[in-house]
C-alpha cells in the first residue's frame, strides 16, 4: 500500500504563555518551540506501521521554508521513503494550502492519504477534508481505528458523545487521523542524523503549476479573549467561602 | 522496523569477563522488589541477541545508582550495560511512551519535564535578593547549575531560592543562566539515549564558552556526575568524529564540595549562624556517594552547625540505601511491587527519631518526599536540602 502524509510545523503552546503581536494578526512565536503537530504524529506513526504489515511505502509531505525541514526528517527517521517540501510560507488559509497539497499529491502514487485530524495552531480540522474533495476521493474525518481488508478499509470514526462509527471504505481514500489509534514511536537523535540519507525533494509552486490563488478565508484581528466580567473569586477560609457561596446562590434564587 | 540485530557488547562493556557470579544482583537497589535482575541482563548483554532485551520491560527499573559497578568483582560495569541494552530499545523506538514524552521534551523544550523553556525561570519570581545572569551579560566568577527538576517542580524551586540566599549571604560571586540554562543531559544518556545527550554535550560546552563560563557550582549530584566525567568522555568521542568541542577546562563542584571548602577557608563558621536544635539524619545520594565517594563534604557542612544532632543511618555513604530517584525512574514508574525503598528510608529515619532526613539532591528530595506522605509522617518528620537548613540557620 502506498500512503502519503501530509504534516505540519507548528508552535506547542500547551503550557506556554501565549501573546499576540504587536500586528496584531499573529501570535509571538520568539519564545515558543515549533514540533510536529500533534495529530499528524499520529498519522505518520500509523502509515508506517501499515507499511510494516502491509509493505508498500510512505512518502511525507508539507509546505514552508526549510526551517520546517526537521518535522520530515524526523517521519523519515520514523520509518517513512520519502518526503516533499513545497517551498513556500505556510498559507494560513486551509483552502490555498489544500490547493497546493493535492496538486502535489495528485502527481503521486498513492492507495491512501492520511492527515492529522486538526492542527494545534488553528484547530480546523478541514485541510484534509478539502484535498479530498480537490482530489474526488472518499474521505473519512476523525478516523480512531483502520483494519486493512481487500481493497478497502473498515475504518472507525470517533463521533460526539463517545459513539463510534464504522464504515468499510474503497481506496483509494483520504483519512483524518485522531490522536490516540496508536503509539508512536520514540525518534532517537541518531535516528534522525541517519535518516539524512533519505530522499528530501523540495518543489516550488510553479513546479506544481500554481499560480496565485485567492484565499477563501483572511485573518482580521487576533485577540485575547477578555477577561469575563461576571467571573467573581470568593476568597477567605473554607467556611467563610462557603457561607459566601450559598448567600450568592440564595440572592440568585438557585438555592 | 530495523532488522533483528546483534551487538557485541563485548567490544563495548568487556562482558565476556562476566563469570557471572551474581555479586551485582546481590547489591541491586532495586532487585528484592522487583522481576529486575542485572546478573541476567548481563547474561543478554554476553549473548548479543537484540531481540532478547525486548522482552524485558523491568530494564526501566534500574535507577543507575552504581552499586552494581562499585561491587563487580570483574571490575565491570553493569550499570553502564544497562545504558547499552537501553540504547537498543531507544534506536528502535520501542520505549515506554513516558520514557519517549521525556526525552522529546529534552529535545524540543531542554528540559525533561514537558515544560516550556520560557518558564524556566520562574523559580526567581519571588526572590527577594538581586541575582546575576549571565546570559544577560553579567559576569561572575561561578555559575550556579540549577538543573531542570529544581527549576520547574514548586517544591524544589525553594531549594533553588535557597542556595541564593545562602551564596548571597556568603559573599560568593555568583550567578545562574535564567531561561538559557540547558538541560545538563544526565537522565537522558542514562535512558539510553546518548545521541541526544552527545548534542547536549556540544551545545552545552559552546553555550559555556559563550558566555564565559568554567566554574560551576551544582545543586545536583547528577548535574555534578555528568560535568566531570560524561562530558569528558564525549568531548572526546566527539572530537574522533571530526566535531570541534571548544577547549573548555571545566571547574565543576556539588555544592556541599563548594561550601566544604569555604569552611576550610573560614568563609562559613558557626558564628554565622543560630542554633538549631533538631535530630538530622543524612541521606547520601548515589551519584554524590556511590559515584563519586563524595562522604565526608556534606557531613562536614552539617556538622558545624550549632545546636544539631546529628544521626546516621545504619545503610549509610557507599551502603546507602537508594531512593530509586534517577535511571529515568522519574518518568517509570517500575515493575516492582511491595515498599518503595523511600518509604523504608523515612521508616529507619523514624527508628531514628529523626526530625528532619536532610539530602543533596533534587531526586532523593522528591522521592523521599513521596515515601514521607506514604508513610504518614508528615506531621513528625521533614525532607530538606542542606541548602534549606542554611538559609533558615545563618544569620
Ligand atoms: S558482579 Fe560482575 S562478574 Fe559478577 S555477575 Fe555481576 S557483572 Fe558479572
Ligand atoms: S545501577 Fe543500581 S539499580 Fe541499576 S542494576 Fe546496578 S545496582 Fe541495580
Amino acid at each position: 500500500m502506498d500512503i502519503i502524509v501530509s504534516v505540519r510545523k507548528v508552535p506547542d503552546t500547551a503550557e506556554a504563555d501565549v501573546m499576540v503581536e504587536k500586528s496584531g494578526k499573529d501570535i509571538e512565536k520568539s519564545r515558543l518551540t515549533f514540533t510536529i503537530n500533534e495529530w499528524d504524529n499520529y498519522a505518520v506513526e500509523e502509515a508506517i506501521q501499515l507499511k510494516e504489515k502491509y509493505g508498500g511505502t510512505v512518502t511525507v509531505i508539507t509546505v514552508g521554508p526549510k526551517d520546517v525541514e526537521d518535522i520530515l526528517r524526523r517521519s523519515l527517521a520514523m520509518g517513512a521513503d520519502k518526503a516533499i517540501r513545497v517551498d513556500m510560507e505556510d498559507p494560513e488559509d486551509a483552502y490555498t494550502l489544500a490547493n497546493i497539497l493535492s496538486a502535489v499529491i495528485k502527481n503521486q502514487k498513492f492507495d491512501l492519504v492520511l492527515f492529522g485530524a486538526q492542527s494545534g495552531d488553528f484547530n480546523r480540522g478541514v485541510t484534509g477534508v478539502l484535498v479530498a474533495r480537490m482530489l474526488g476521493i472518499t474521505h473519512a474525518a476523525m478516523v480512531n481505528g483502520i483494519e486493512v481488508l481487500d481493497g478497502s478499509i473498515k475504518a472507525s470514526r470517533e463521533l460526539e458523545g463517545g459513539l463510534n462509527e464504522v464504515y468499510d471504505i474503497k481506496l483509494p481514500a483520504l483519512f483524518t487521523i485522531q490522536t490516540g489509534i496508536n503509539e508512536p514511536r520514540y525518534v532517537s537523535i541518531s535516528g534522525i542524523r541517519k535518516a539524512r540519507k533519505k530522499p528530501l525533494e523540495v518543489l516550488t509552486p510553479s513546479d506544481l503549476g500554481i499560480g496565485s490563488i485567492e484565499p477563501m478565508v483572511r485573518l482580521d484581528k487576533m485577540y485575547l479573549p477578555p477577561p469575563g466580567k461576571l467571573a467573581e473569586f470568593i476568597g477567605g477560609s473554607t467556611e467563610e467561602a462557603a457561607a459566601k457561596l450559598a448567600s450568592i446562590l440564595k440572592g440568585k434564587g438557585v438555592l | 522496523m530495523m532488522e533483528v540485530e546483534e551487538t557485541n557488547f563485548d567490544e563495548l562493556y568487556e562482558v565476556y569477563a562476566c563469570m557471572q557470579c551474581g555479586k551485582c544482583t546481590g547489591s541491586c537497589a532495586v532487585s528484592l522488589r522487583s522481576d529486575f535482575n542485572i546478573r541476567e541482563l548481563m547474561r543478554i548483554a554476553i549473548l548479543g541477541n537484540n531481540e532478547d532485551v525486548k522482552e524485558h520491560e523491568e530494564i526501566w527499573d534500574c535507577t543507575s545508582c552504581g552499586i552494581c559497578t562499585v561491587r563487580c568483582p570483574r571490575d565491570l560495569k553493569p550499570s553502564e550495560v544497562i545504558v547499552g541494552l537501553r540504547s537498543i530499545l531507544v534506536e528502535e523506538g520501542e520505549v515506554p511512551s513516558t520514557i519517549r514524552d521525556a526525552l522529546e521534551s529534552i529535545g524540543n523544550n531542554n528540559n525533561p519535564w514537558g515544560r516550556p523553556k520560557s518558564k524556566r525561570a520562574d523559580w526567581m519570581k519571588d526572590l527577594d535578593v538581586e541575582v546575576k545572569n549571565l546570559s544577560e551579560g553579567d559576569e561572575a566568577e561561578y555559575l550556579l547549575y540549577i538543573g531542570c527538576t529544581a527549576s520547574y517542580d514548586t517544591r524544589i524551586q525553594k531549594v533553588s531560592r535557597a542556595a541564593v540566599h545562602v551564596l548571597t549571604k556568603l559573599g560568593v560571586d555568583f550567578g545562574v543562566l535564567g531561561e538559557e540554562e540547558p538541560c545538563c543531559g544526565s537522565e537522558a544518556r542514562m535512558m539510553g539515549e546518548s545521541g541526544l545527550f552527545e548534542m547536549l554535550v556540544e551545545d552545552n560546552m559552546n553555550l559555556f564558552k559563550d558566555f564565559g563560563i568554567s566554574k560551576i557550582i551544582t545543586l545536583s549530584p547528577h548535574a555534578y556526575n555528568t560535568f566531570t566525567t560524561d562530558y569528558k568522555d564525549y568531548k572526546k568521542r566527539l572530537e574522533e568524529e571530526g566535531i570541534e568541542i571548544p577547549n573548555l577546562e571545566l571547574d565543576v563542584k556539588h555544592y556541599t564540595q563548594f561550601l566544604a571548602e569555604l569552611i576550610e577557608e573560614g568563609r562559613l563558621t558557626s558564628d554565622m549562624m543560630n542554633e538549631f536544635n533538631k535530630t538530622v539524619v543524612y541521606h547520601d545520594p548515589c551519584y554524590l556517594g556511590k559515584r563519586n565517594n563524595i562522604f565526608k563534604p556534606p557531613r562536614k557542612v552539617l556538622s558545624i552547625i550549632p545546636g544539631i544532632n546529628l544521626v546516621e543511618f545504619e545503610r549509610r555513604e557507599d551502603r546507602s540505601l537508594c531512593c530509586e530517584g534517577a535511571g529515568g525512574r522519574m518518568w517509570s514508574e517500575g515493575t516492582g511491587t511491595g515498599e518503595r525503598n523511600a518509604v523504608i528510608r523515612v521508616r529507619d529515619a523514624n527508628t531514628l527519631n529523626a526530625e528532619i532526613i536532610t539530602v543533596a539532591c533534587p531526586f532523593c528530595l522528591s522521592t523521599l518526599e513521596d515515601g514521607r506522605s506514604t508513610a504518614g509522617y508528615e506531621e513528625s518528620m521533614e525532607v530538606k536540602d542542606i541548602f534549606e537548613i542554611l538559609d533558615e540557620v545563618l544569620k
